[in-house]
């Protein structure tokens, strides 16, 4: 029985690795600082990865959740978009109301310490960058890279929801959504953890030399580690019968 | 530090793998058992934190708290959920699971990602065993049971597993938050641990109360009076050790 239905789960085992590998590398994409940050002594938003990462992946989550409840038969395609959409939403909000606390409630000049320009502005960092701080605020490319980490936050969710959610409701029918959504959260946390481990608690985005050095590490350890969480949270469902 | 007897690890764990599983086996005739359970766990997952955090992860305690609850949920629904046909085997297989995943993170860390703590892999596989047993406990207090079937309705379906997810998952992490420092004892951890788990229990007797009526109550008082017992416990200890205080007034102004 159980390997029977190992054997049936396949694909939405593997759409539970690749989800949770897609969440850690969100992670690597959202400017974080950390309470440095939160002094305005070093690029991001002040607040930890796992915070950041877990609030805009809830978000993704309940969107992503609301689409499945409310569109009859909704393809994966479009509970995935709007678990994208959620977390991104969630991420620019953050990120906006950051800025505007960086700019016109501490005044500094938003400015990366990893780049000598903006990637994307051609913008000069270092002639704003304020002695012994690791730069101000979030520049544009910091911004830019956390929308896209909102993004993948949100489909990795949205995925981890779908499947489970696919698997659980034949079973269980009303008290699906439930499990499926603690879950998902589950699953989200160990690799959200995982990432800003493998991170070291600060990046500032895809421009920081950090993110190419640790992201091969973190995405195979997300990986392995997802897989587990997959068979596992398959197998529930044996219990369920 | 050295001169200080400290409750070495391993009597922690005991005492939390014990406490722990003979508070879930007595929920189902006493449900505030399962809390009480929990609460060694707690005591038992503060310490592990403790002992990991010392070395600094870099991301803050508040993670290491989320990542237990994370492997806990999928973990002890696993144990519960596979072991549907014998029960009472339930709460031991969550345990292993969960050790197991614990273990198997704690590796990739130390090893794949290179954290440099020695500790990591045993905290890790502590944490997820506590962070299971916690679920379970709290879960169990609040269903009356710790059969799977039971725990989908009163607690899956009204949303009471996300209280015993987060709370829990705080009550684990803030001894540690909370006291960490130059001057960090054991003790004073220990009793602040069980002050968090006494107030998480409190928290889930109120849920308690929905899903069980009267028997909730019962949790919801000795949840409080724990609370109460441990609260002054810590705080006479935080007393005991802090310096004295001294009204030094404000920094003379020199350059006026």
């Amino acid at each position: 029985m159980a390997t029977e239905l190992l054997l049936l789960s396949l694909q939405e085992i593997l759409f539970i690795a690749i989800s949770g590998t897609l969440i850690c590398i969100a992670v690597h994409f959202v400017p974080v600082g950390g309470a440095p940050a939160a002094m305005a002594q070093a690029t991001g938003i002040g607040t930890g990865t796992v915070e950041l990462a877990a609030g805009s992946g809830l978000v993704g989550l309940l969107t992503a959740s609301y689409m499945y409840s409310s569109v009859p038969d909704a393809p994966m395609a479009l509970v995935l978009a709007a678990g994208a959409i959620g977390s991104m939403t969630m991420m620019a909000v953050t990120m906006f109301f950051g800025g505007l606390v960086y700019a016109y409630g501490v005044g500094v000049p938003f400015a990366s310490a990893q780049v000598k320009k903006d990637p994307i502005t051609g913008a000069r960092q270092d002639i704003y960058m304020s002695k012994g701080t690791q730069g101000q605020g979030l520049p544009m490319v910091c911004y830019v890279s956390g929308l896209i980490g909102g993004a993948l936050g949100g489909i990795g969710g949205a995925m981890i929801y779908f499947a489970l959610e696919s698997i659980y409701k034949p079973l269980i029918g009303e008290s699906a959504p439930a499990v499926a959504g603690i879950f998902t959260m589950g699953v989200f946390y160990v690799n959200a953890v995982i990432a800003s481990y493998g991170v070291g608690g600060t990046i500032e985005g895809f421009h920081d030399p950090k993110f190419r050095r640790v992201l091969p590490k973190d995405t195979l350890t997300a990986f392995i580690v997802s897989l587990l969480c997959g068979v596992v949270a398959v197998l529930i469902a044996w219990g369920m019968v | 530090m050295s001169d200080i007897k400290e409750i070495p690890a391993s009597t922690l764990a005991a005492f939390g793998i014990i406490g722990g599983l003979v508070g879930i086996y007595l929920s189902p005739y006493f449900p505030a058992a399962g809390a009480l359970g929990a609460i060694c766990a707690v005591i038992w997952a503060s310490e592990a934190v403790r002992r990991v955090s010392k070395y600094g992860l870099g991301t803050g305690v508040p993670s290491i708290g989320q990542i237990a609850m994370g492997m806990g949920i999928v973990a002890s629904m696993f144990g519960l959920a596979i072991m549907h046909t014998i029960p009472l085997a339930g709460p031991i297989v969550a345990l292993l699971t969960a050790s197991v995943i614990g273990l198997i993170i704690g590796w990739f860390a130390q090893n794949v990602i290179k954290m440099k703590i020695p500790v990591m892999i045993r905290c890790m596989t502590e944490i997820a065993a506590a962070g299971s047993l916690i679920i379970v406990g709290f879960s169990a207090a609040v269903a009356g049971g710790f059969e799977f079937k039971q725990l989908l309705h009163s607690v899956f379906d009204n949303g009471i597993m996300l209280i015993a997810f987060w709370v829990g998952a705080v009550a684990i992490l803030h001894p540690f938050n909370a006291v960490l420092g130059p001057d960090e004892k054991q003790k004073r951890l220990l009793y602040l641990a069980g002050s968090t788990g006494a107030i998480t229990m409190a928290i889930l007797g109120i849920a308690a109360m929905m899903t069980l009526g009267n028997s909730g109550i019962i949790t919801l008082l000795l949840g409080v009076i724990l609370w109460l017992i441990f609260y002054k416990l810590f705080w006479d200890e935080v007393y005991k050790d802090a310096a004295a205080v001294v009204g030094t007034g404000l920094i003379p102004r020199t350059e006026a």
